[in-house]
């Protein structure tokens, strides 16, 4: 029997090892990998930078917001805590016209791709003009043409000529920044030699894998192993990047790593034993990380919120649906919101309060909010000053106001005759929205009206607020943009802009398909506006607006990605200290975006080892 | 081969062929039958900026003709049985554009390495276990069948939080994630192998705890059955020897408890999902669970097909050895 048993063990174990795919000998130093967690949750699809649906979270990420450059690079680099792009493949700086119809950049001299060729204004070309070509197979291009015509090379440096109206003015000169940052630049000879290969099928370039993981890069890192269970990058020391024009040296760790967890909880078990060194994870009443648990855990700022919340996760109306048409309904709801439970509930804190950053269009980045005239909104904003008592009594009367009572006794208000019965949803497991969502139903009961909530699976969910026509649910959450060179311009859109109205998949706002001519002309002005204080008195009108009509409200304010690192192993991480440091220095302050996207590489270039 | 053996194998394929075709018709409609739309969600990573109608409905359109869903379901049907009979399983959604056999074969080696030997251990424990208890009685059966009990009533997913939060977070005796350490790339080193071991402990016991209990209690009442049985009594009474007895009647109480291994074992790849999911183990349990909550079709199809023939394939080859090793059996089905 023990003879039967040490074989069938010897057996699995040869098994094991044989599923793992034994191919390189190697145990990543400890000391010279910086690990991740929060991005990867499956093994890798592709390695193709073309292909924008990749699930490669380590390598391939192209945001506005902050693309991932660790391998392939952009030209630009946005820093959401100054609003700023700087240049990494580009040079720092760039230059309009006159009438800002066309913007001109140069390549970086020192720019190289890993084979040791320059990357030239070519490259930049020849992948706007592989986008074209896989228009339809990747939205890159149908995102960006009706802002820029042409992207062509002059003289060794990138011109870009925009889209214009009647008047001869750009559409929208925002959304060239938000190019610059969020696409990578690619190779021309690998770009031509992928359509040869495919005989100029889009469709066959777009699904190529490119499993021999050998597409030119011009970033630090590079692919070293990936897996089932783990994802690694390898630092190219021959790095352009280390030239004086660039960050005069390489980043610290050799290796980037990435396991892969079955999930969140996984996930946080491992950060907690020091296995994650930088964590794009929401953990609750993460303080007790290291006050409780005496762990080397820390965050961007050590007080609430402990992070930079650039977005509000935001339920938005069903303006299909008859009640909700009532502006007063909305209003109504939206002020009975017990938002600080929200807060110290759902968030742990990890927000400001709407005392602290009264709500608006705009998130709590000081940048955006010196865009907004802040005595002009205040009267709007219905929970600046008003407890939540005296914001229920003015609801209720609202409602009353509006001919919505109850006048059958049972405790609920009547609409047309019908009792108000609306059904609130999120997806299921997403804990802290359902935990607001629990609140907007609390309120409804607060002021007669019957708000149910409903949490179907993520799959389910993701087809109800994206749907052109939605008539099963009437209040869902979703966020509207965060911070991105083309913000708060782009979350205003998001929030009130007509042209989502109608369309499926709409991933891109105004889920509740509200209509407002006026709001629709300041979305159309906002880009063009010609001073500062006529783009403030814009975002003014547009804040004005939105609290007004309610279209949809605020739940809460949210970092773009969560980040706390554990200091086991590495420290020195992005941090206000740190920062502060910077500051002193005259150095551009690190956003962070756990080291790895727009600006928030710089924090590779400042880690240290603890011991 | 005797003519009755002809006639019965014959009797045998034809049924299971009849069940393999359900089976296959089931494993493909019935995902599809879930509400979602997994094109949808991919569009949400692809469209970026993109507002113009009519771009969004190409995008749209590109995916769905990718995955074949602009057919007609009994199309599609056709058509994967096509292609599956080749290996292609067509690609994935949630992991475009990965191909599911891909997926496949990179996952399901870590679950048979989990989930087989776990199951044998599991089967040859519970069934000493509850011959010995049936044998031996006194402390056996008032102490350690209940707590065998016990256990085959603990929830799979139960059995497994238990040991991780006991011996993996609290004692720390096991590392409870992934199938070695975080920082190790797989190679024939002792250094990786003793890792594999340390991380398979955990997953690897967790199935054997809930399913020793099953088995000791099937085994358990078998053997009282068959030690009660006429022909013990008769033996007894012509003086053999206990020992001699005791061969026969666990050989005799056994024959059920066949069946239970080969179903299990045909079972593994579902029954892999608890302690993959609760592990983070990279097998093709933790590969299903995923799929299902991406309405991944292809794969959803892909991997419950192989459990599917897994079982098949166990039963059949199960009622194949039932009519050269149980009399009784063949002597059934041949009337």
């Amino acid at each position: 029997m023990k003879k039967i048993l040490a074989l069938v063990l010897a057996v699995a174990m040869l098994l094991s090892v044989a599923a793992a795919g034994a191919e390189t000998v190697t145990t990543l130093p400890r000391n010279k990998t910086l690990y991740h967690g929060g991005w990867q949750y499956g093994s890798i699809a592709a390695w193709n930078p073309l292909h924008s649906n990749s699930n490669n979270s380590m390598a391939i990420s192209a945001n506005p917001r902050g693309s991932r450059t660790l391998v392939w690079e952009t030209a630009y680099m946005y820093n959401a805590l100054d609003g700023k792009l700087y240049g990494l493949l580009a040079e720092d700086g760039y230059e309009w016209n006159e009438d800002m119809t066309q913007l001109t950049f140069g390549v970086k001299a020192a720019a190289k791709w890993n084979d040791g060729t320059a990357v030239t204004a070519d490259d930049v070309v020849a992948t706007w003009e592989a986008w074209k070509k896989l228009d339809g197979y990747n939205g890159t291009y149908a995102g960006y043409a009706p802002y820029i015509a042409n992207i062509e090379a002059a003289d060794g440096k990138v011109v870009i000529s925009l889209v214009t109206n009647d008047e001869g003015k750009p559409v929208n000169p925002l959304l060239v920044y938000d190019y610059l940052s969020g696409t990578y630049i690619l190779q021309k000879a690998w770009l031509d030699s992928m359509f040869e290969k495919h005989g100029g099928d889009a469709k066959a370039v777009a699904e190529d894998t490119c499993s021999e993981k050998d597409v030119p890069y011009s970033g630090p890192y590079t692919f070293y192993f990936d897996n089932d269970q783990l994802t690694v990058l390898v630092r190219d020391d021959n790095y352009w990047g280390q030239d004086e024009s660039m960050w005069g040296k390489l980043p610290v760790a050799k290796y980037q790593a990435h396991t892969i967890y079955s999930g969140n909880d996984a996930s946080l078990v491992a950060f907690k034993e020091g296995q994650i060194d930088v964590n794009q994870q929401f953990v609750s009443n993460i303080q007790d990380l290291w006050e409780k648990d005496g762990l080397a855990i820390s965050t961007y700022m050590d007080e609430a919120p402990y992070g930079v919340c650039a977005t509000m996760p935001t339920a938005w109306f069903n303006m299909e649906v008859p009640v909700l048409q009532v502006k007063e309904v909305r209003k109504a709801i939206a002020m009975a919101v017990d938002y600080d439970t929200i807060i110290a509930n759902a968030m742990t804190n990890q927000s400001p309060s709407f005392a602290d950053v009264p709500r608006s269009v705009m998130n709590p980045t000081d940048g955006e909010q010196a865009l907004l005239d802040h005595d002009a909104i205040q009267p709007y904003q219905w929970d600046a000053t008003d407890d939540l008592d005296t914001r229920i009594e003015k609801a209720k009367a609202l409602l009353d106001e509006a001919g919505i009572v109850d006048t059958d006794g049972d405790g609920y208000r009547e609409y047309n005759g019908e009792k108000v019965s609306l059904k609130s949803c999120c997806p299921n497991g997403w804990t802290d929205w359902q935990a607001a969502m629990e609140v907007v139903a609390a309120a409804g009961e607060k002021i007669g009206l019957d708000i149910t909530t409903n949490y179907p699976e993520w799959d389910i969910y993701q087809t109800v607020f994206t749907a052109a026509s939605q008539t099963e649910y009437d209040i869902f959450m979703w966020s509207p943009a965060g911070a991105a060179p083309s913000s708060p311009w782009a979350r205003v859109r998001g929030l009130m802009s007509s042209e989502y109205i109608g369309l499926n998949s709409n991933w891109s706002g105004n889920f509740g398909h509200w209509s407002n001519e006026r709001a629709d002309e300041i979305i159309a002005a906002i880009p063009l506006a010609a001073t500062e204080e006529e783009q403030k008195a814009l975002y003014t009108e547009a804040t004005i607006l939105y609290l007004d009509e309610v279209p949809s409200f605020s739940l809460m304010y949210r970092p773009e990605s969560f980040y706390a690192v554990n200091e086991t192993v590495w420290t020195n991480f992005v941090s206000q200290d740190l920062n502060a440091e910077l500051a002193a220095e005259g150095k551009p302050q690190i956003p962070p975006l756990d080291l790895i996207d727009g600006y928030g590489i710089a924090g590779q270039y400042y880690i240290e080892l603890v011991e | 081969m005797s003519k009755g053996y002809r006639k019965y194998f014959k009797k045998k394929i034809f049924w299971f062929i009849i069940t393999f075709i359900v089976a296959v018709m089931l494993n493909f409609f019935l995902p599809r039958m879930m509400p979602g739309d997994p094109v949808n969600a991919i569009l949400s990573k692809t469209l970026g900026n993109t507002t113009d109608a009519a771009a969004i409905q190409k995008q749209y359109e590109v995916y769905q003709q990718a995955f074949g869903l602009d057919k007609s379901l009994p199309e599609q049907f056709l058509i994967f049985c096509k292609n599956a009979i080749r290996g292609d399983f067509g690609l994935s959604f949630s992991q475009y554009p990965r191909s599911v056999s891909d997926i496949i074969s990179s996952s399901i080696g870590w679950t048979l390495a989990l989930q087989i030997p776990a199951i044998i251990v599991g089967w040859i424990l519970g069934n000493v276990l509850g011959a010995v208890a049936a044998y031996r009685r006194k402390i056996w059966d008032k102490v350690v069948m209940p707590v065998s009990l016990f256990f085959s009533a603990v929830p799979a997913f139960g059995a497994a939080v238990v040991l991780l939060v006991i011996f993996g977070i609290t004692l720390k005796w096991a590392p409870v994630n992934g199938a070695y350490d975080p920082g190790m790339i797989p190679n024939f080193s002792w250094e990786f192998i003793s890792s594999v071991i340390r991380h398979y402990q955990l997953p690897f016991f967790s199935i054997v705890l809930i399913s020793i209990g099953g088995q000791a209690v099937g085994m358990r009442s078998m053997s009282i059955y068959e030690l009660n049985a006429d022909y013990v009594k008769y033996s007894r009474f012509l003086g053999i020897k206990d020992k001699k007895i005791v061969r026969y009647v666990f050989r005799n109480a056994m024959l059920p408890q066949v069946t239970g291994l080969a179903m299990s074992i045909g079972s593994s790849v579902g029954g892999a999902l608890v302690a993959e999911t609760i592990f983070s183990y990279p097998g093709l349990g933790s590969t299903m669970y995923k799929a299902i909550t991406a309405s991944d079709y292809p794969l959803i199809s892909a991997t419950t097909l192989i459990i599917t023939v897994m079982v098949l394939i166990a039963s059949f080859l199960l009622d194949i050895i039932y009519a050269f090793i149980d009399p009784r059996v063949k002597a059934a089905q041949f009337d």
